[in-house]
């Protein structure tokens, strides 16, 4: 799918990671709910998560989107460090 | 190892979605003031409540349904993975049947979702998190610390065999 055809969750979603973890290589957040907003996949591999256990890191996550989270019926996480 | 069939079923199922957000789903069904933050001292979703189930047995599961019968795919993953380690023997509780102690057991670990799944009284993550436990290995470490030989490691005894 090309970066246009973003849903305005995902671009919301991706706008706050983006603030929230400036120093993050790759982020990419996937509507999983065909569209509705109800569930996303997130993968982020940031610098900011080395030497976290992946509990930690997908807390920070968490954390960053506390908000948008409140409106999710649920979410995937999948954290990284550059390699 | 790779996902396992059973495995395979439960995301497309998961993948379903639908259902309340997660802030409404935090205040329960009937919305009373006692499922919010936890409640006072003793009701089941304070944190002393929950501490004690926590620790009540190495693994505790906070899940929706039943190991029997779980009501979403993400709980029924985690059940699946602990079937797959031969880990039949832990402690599971059905928020689904307790508002109070769906939104009590959020506020103990800081976490916004549910299943949680808790080794020695530690959370540990929810399903993603024993998923990735269970393909790389850390979950038959952590199990073999509780004193729990995982079944997976007789599967492999078994292969060398042959």
């Amino acid at each position: 799918r090309s970066f246009t055809s973003q849903t305005d969750g995902e671009a919301r979603v991706s706008r706050v990671l983006r603030e929230k973890f400036p120093r993050a290589s790759t982020i990419k957040v996937v509507d999983i709910s065909g569209g509705c907003g109800a569930m996303y996949e997130i993968h982020i591999e940031s610098e900011e998560f080395r030497e976290k256990r992946t509990v930690q890191q997908h807390q920070m996550v968490n954390q960053a989107l506390s908000e948008e989270i409140k409106m999710m019926h649920g979410l995937r996480i999948f954290t990284s460090t550059p390699k | 190892g790779s996902m396992s069939g059973a495995l395979r079923v439960v995301w497309r199922w998961a993948r379903g979605g639908g259902g309340r957000a997660l802030s409404q789903a935090a205040t329960g069904t009937t919305g009373d003031s006692g499922a919010q933050g936890g409640g006072g001292s003793g009701g089941s979703g304070s944190r002393e409540a929950v501490e004690r189930l926590v620790r009540a047995h190495p693994v505790v599961v906070f899940m929706k349904g039943s190991p029997a019968q779980p009501q979403c795919g993400f709980s029924n993953a985690v059940v699946q993975i602990l079937r797959l380690h031969g880990v039949e023997d832990y402690r599971a509780h059905d928020v689904l049947q307790d508002p109070d102690l769906r939104q009590g057991i959020k506020d103990y670990s800081n976490w916004p979702t549910i299943p949680q799944v808790y080794l020695n009284g530690e959370f540990v993550g929810g399903c993603d998190i024993l998923l990735q436990m269970h393909q790389n290995g850390d979950l038959v470490e952590e199990l073999k610390k509780l004193g729990i030989r995982s079944a997976l490691l007789d599967a492999e005894k078994d292969q060398d065999k042959k």
